[in-house]
């Protein structure tokens, strides 16, 4: 059957009323779908300005390829090019280490999509193993935030650098999804790296709980922390992705098992102060009603801007007109989240990376050293790792090798888990879900509503989307970017930025954040705001 | 002052002649020296798969055949526990005597090698599956007395890959198919104080596992590796106070003895000369009979160790390990002292059989009905031989329970002779597949049972020789031995001698 044919009868079957798929939902989306060819027009005509893609397909491969009927018929998918696809283009996590690497093996979020009927357009732009949050430290160059002002970008004399950031790590994931080059995305999120470019590019940008999504096929950054994230331009086709990819997983053992899911699903459809979440006849006027918003003090930070605190007080007036109870909660841990994740990041990604030794697969260093004497074949390793890897990725590296070290390690790496589990703790507090976890047994949740609030509400950045020129010569002011999403990252529970206003032009994200397992719930209220 | 010379004029004793470092290590004639002695053993088990792949665990395959990708170190592949290896090592720390751990967790332990394809190794080092346990050795194991040596730990962890050196002038080659094999590495508590200790413990602890089906264990193939701790203290001091130092590469049991012996009169040297033993890794040369430096203390890598992030931690119910439990054979301990009660054989023989894989079933097949002590002196006489000549376990070979029976009865009956007997289990052991009874209807075998025709042959020899008659009569007792031989030829064997 050609993609025409099937786009027809997908028009025809929405004309008809055809509200699902078996076993799945679908929800309705606020724009006018985009088709794989509209997909790719977009991406001949912006990509070249733009640079989203490291790789795309070409109509002919579009209309070659033949994929199956299901939910996700005709979308046209863009993939962060550290998540592993088998056909047609290189996984190379934007570093020179893997330049032309193909995977034999696809991840399972990959297979998922496309047994849904969904088309891979291409392979997205990212900082290097997604080490960034600008998406400048790219093999590929930097990618652009389509949200910058046509007339300002074609003004005499202006550079690259004077262009605004799209955000990273995931940043040509949403810089694709802001101009259209792609109905969704896919992006992974290890700190932030799909919150944030989302924020500055627009567009809606879900981090689900840790072990939602299956890893297999994400190449790892900090595993612990690594989520494969979900963009789309609104909620409903976020979600839409989300139902076909959150499924449990063989191959990644840290995937929820069935049982957990249904666990986690008993145990948040059993609280009885929320009684319609998911149900069809909310009430028009408040959708949201029963439901209880924290705003996290410790999050009004010195440096949140102006413009940003605004949208964070519009949003919680606009959850309050739709029906929540907006509270003040207390999260003192918080400062402490960014150098603990700083530290177990680096650690985790000093020892994930310690494979790409170019001795299997991957670049290799010309150098060839005398083998005769093992001081010099170690030296191989080191040409090689030095050739490879950027800046950023050999800063972290050699941070998180440090942290591990049998002398720092006590002072670097154990305080941060302890601090983790604090965060952990802390979040455990303030939702009125209890941890689905922790829960040993199953819980007799009271008939009156308890303390903690249901979701939690912050900006996803201090500000909007700098220029690439930016702070160019403050490092520590990258991180602290990093900021607002790093302790969702460090608890493992979900969160989502919608896009909530403009400063001078550029999007502004808010966050959402929900207990742990609770994406369901957390979903039906971004789907609102 | 008098202790100090006479810790002096011993050590004289050891640096001097080479003859005494054996009896000096012997407990005996320890003081006032001491030895303490630990050892790591890298089993590798028997499992059908690797530890975190669906690859094949066959490392001897053609290289690089049995690749996972997770083998490999492919970006994005993830490990995936294996449950066989999980219940292989629970067998193993049961079987020592110690407890299944209900939760443990893996560890990354980082280092660049060549072998190490994701440039850590997945260990055990926080929580291990196996905590305590013990080898108890005894007479039957060859120790005149008994001594308990208690298991510190039991990890599950991966096979490195293996570097072929020297095929290609300036590559080292690597075969990834032991790349992420099973092993479990097993800790004992410093308790060893002599080489022949050391010895004792891997060679009982290599019948046990052998006996459980946990591994194959054979020092030769790797199968079972050795590194050894060596400290050791002045008779006054307490065992534990010597600077240790660890032996590595250590590939046969002779080697752990000489490697042990050797280092234990190196380190009481160094002391008596005044020197300080310096925390190393040392290796053995067994041409000059020495331990050598292998790498100082400054110069060990640094693990880095970190919980892995892939893997969640190891829950284990209790019902599971009841359900181990019951599917472990009985322990050779009890084996040992059941056999020689119900059959009232020696524990030498018995410790002999339940060396060999699946003896003590084929022993207990075969003397159902038939004399004990004879079935198991055939076994571990004329059977064993047969199987060290031919380098062969008994799992292999191709003689049946019910073949042997055959030959057995056969032989109790007076139907053949010994030395038809051991022709016969020749040639079931070549592959010959047919019953006993009906080989030796084809041989066209029968004992001369005729003892006139018998006598007719001997009175016609006697007449052949009347030297040797004559000699015989005389009092040259051996003269009989003669003649027996001589109508054995006649007869090609099919006489019995006593006749």
């Amino acid at each position: 059957m050609s993609r025409s044919v099937r786009a027809l009868r997908l028009k025809l079957s929405r004309h008809a009323g055809f509200q699902t798929y078996a076993g799945s939902r679908q929800y309705r989306s606020t724009f006018a779908p985009i088709t794989v060819l509209e997909a790719l027009e977009a991406i001949s005509e912006r990509n070249p300005e733009l640079n989203a893609f490291a790789s795309h397909i070409t109509p002919a491969e579009a209309n070659a390829s033949e994929s199956s009927e299901g939910p996700l018929m005709d979308w046209p998918i863009a993939v962060k090019a550290n998540i592993a696809t088998a056909r047609s283009s290189v996984t190379s996590c934007a570093s020179r280490a893997l330049y032309a690497y193909t995977s034999p093996f696809q991840a399972t979020v990959v297979d998922s999509l496309e047994r849904a009927g969904a088309a891979v357009v291409g392979k997205t732009n990212m900082d290097e193993f997604g080490m960034g949050s600008k998406n400048k430290f790219s093999i590929y160059g930097s990618a652009l935030n389509p949200h910058t002002p046509a007339l300002v970008a074609k003004q005499d004399g202006m550079t690259e650098l004077d262009r605004h950031t799209p955000g990273g790590s995931s940043g040509g994931s949403a810089a694709a999804v802001a101009a259209g080059m792609c109905r969704a995305a896919l992006g992974s999120d290890t700190g932030g790296s799909v919150r944030l470019p989302a924020a500055w590019c627009g567009v809606v940008g879900f981090k689900p709980t840790f072990g939602r999504i299956s890893r297999h096929g994400l190449v790892a950054y900090g595993s612990s922390l690594d989520t494969v994230g979900i963009m789309a331009r609104d909620v409903a086709d976020v979600q839409s992705v989300f139902d076909i990819v959150a499924v449990p997983d063989p191959l990644d053992m840290t995937c929820m098992t069935s049982s957990l899911r249904a666990r986690i699903k008993a145990l948040a459809s059993s609280r009885p102060w929320i009684t319609q979440a998911h149900g069809p006849n909310r009430s028009e006027s408040a959708p949201l009603a029963e439901i209880r918003v924290g705003i996290p003090e410790e999050y009004w930070v010195n440096e949140l801007s102006e413009p940003a605190l605004e949208s964070w007080r519009a949003g919680a007036s606009r959850l309050a007109a739709l029906g929540c109870e907006v509270v003040s909660v207390s999260l003192p841990h918080t400062p402490s989240a960014l150098p603990a994740y700083y530290a177990l990041a680096w650690a985790e990604a000093s020892s994930n990376l310690a494979r790409y030794d170019g001795i299997r697969y991957g670049r290799r260093s010309d150098i060839r050293p005398d083998t005769r004497n093992l001081q010099n074949a170690s030296q191989k390793y080191a040409n090689t790792r030095g050739e490879g890897f950027g800046a950023e990725v050999q800063r972290r590296i050699l941070l998180g090798t440090y942290v591990m070290s049998s002398a720092a390690s006590e002072h670097y790496f154990t305080p941060s888990q302890k601090i983790r589990r604090l965060i952990q703790e802390e979040f455990d507090n303030v939702f009125a879900l209890p941890n689905a976890l922790s829960a040993t047994q199953p819980l007799a949740l009271s008939a009156s509503r308890p303390l903690g609030v249901d979701v939690l509400l912050f900006p996803t950045a201090t500000g909007a989307a700098p220029r690439l020129s930016d702070q160019e010569d403050s490092r520590v002011a990258n991180y602290v970017n990093d900021v607002m999403t790093v302790p969702a990252s460090l608890a493992g529970i979900p969160a989502i930025s919608i896009p909530a206003g403009h400063a001078d032009g550029m999007p502004l994200g808010l966050q959402l954040a929900a207990q742990y397992g609770d994406d369901d719930l957390l979903l039906c209220v971004a789907r609102h705001l | 002052m008098r202790l100090l010379w006479s810790v002096r004029e011993s050590a004289r004793h050891c640096a001097g002649y080479k003859f005494t470092t054996n009896l000096l290590l012997h407990k005996r004639y320890y003081k006032p020296w001491g030895a303490t002695i630990g050892l790591e053993l890298h089993v590798q088990l028997a499992a059908a798969h690797k530890l975190f792949s669906a690859a094949s665990a066959k490392w001897d395959d053609p290289p690089n055949t049995n690749v996972d990708f997770v083998d490999a170190g492919l970006p994005g592949s993830m490990p995936r526990l294996n449950p066989e290896c999980v219940s292989l090592a629970a067998r193993a720390i049961l079987c020592l005597n110690g407890q299944v751990q209900p939760r443990s967790s893996f560890d990354r332990k980082h280092y660049f090698y060549s072998d190490q394809p994701l440039g850590y190794q997945i260990t055990q080092q926080r929580h291990p599956i196996g905590r305590g346990g013990f080898i108890e050795l005894g007479q039957a194991d060859g120790l005149d007395y008994t001594k308990r040596v208690r298991i510190h730990q039991l990890q599950l962890e991966q096979d490195t890959a293996k570097s072929i050196h020297g095929v290609y002038p300036g590559y080292i080659l690597t075969d990834l198919n032991r790349a992420g094999v099973a092993l479990v590495e097993i800790v004992s508590e410093p308790d060893m104080e002599t080489a022949p200790e050391a010895v004792h413990f891997v060679r009982k602890m290599q019948s046990l596992l052998r006996h459980t089906g946990v591994s194959s264990c054979n020092m030769e193939d790797g199968s079972l590796r050795c590194d050894v701790n060596v400290s050791v203290y002045r008779g006054s001091e307490d065992r534990l106070s010597g600077t240790r130092c660890e032996l590595k590469n250590l590939n046969s049991l002779k080697t752990i003895r000489g490697a042990i012996e050797a280092e234990v009169s190196r380190q009481v040297e160094l002391l008596s000369n005044g020197q300080r033993v310096k925390q190393e890794t040392r290796g053995y040369d067994a041409h000059s009979g020495k331990t050598v430096l292998a790498r100082s203390k400054e110069a060990a890598p640094d693990y880095r160790y970190m919980p892995e992030p892939d893997l969640p931690a190891l829950h284990i119910s209790e019902d599971w390990i009841k359900q181990i439990r019951s599917s472990l054979p009985e322990l050779p301990e009890a084996t040992l002292s059941r056999m020689t009660r119900q059959y009232g054989l020696l524990p030498e023989d018995v410790a002999t059989m339940l060396g060999e894989p699946g003896c003590i079933s084929f022993f207990e097949h075969a003397a159902r009905g038939r004399d004990p002590k004879r079935v198991a002196a055939w076994i571990t006489s004329e059977i064993f031989g047969q199987l060290s000549y031919r380098a062969q376990r008994l799992s292999d070979s191709t003689l049946t329970v019910q073949q042997f029976a055959g030959l057995l009865d056969a032989l109790a009956s007076n139907s053949i002779t010994s030395t038809q007997a051991k022709t016969l289990l020749i040639e079931f052991m070549d592959g010959d597949k047919r019953a006993a009874e009906e080989l030796i209807q084809a041989h066209g075998w029968k004992v001369m049972s005729d003892t006139r025709q018998l006598q007719t042959l001997v009175t016609q020899l006697l007449n052949e020789h009347p030297r040797e008659a004559a000699e015989y009569k005389a009092g040259h007792k051996r003269r009989l031995n003669f003649f027996v031989a001589k109508i054995m030829a006649a007869t090609k064997g099919q006489a019995r001698p006593q006749d």
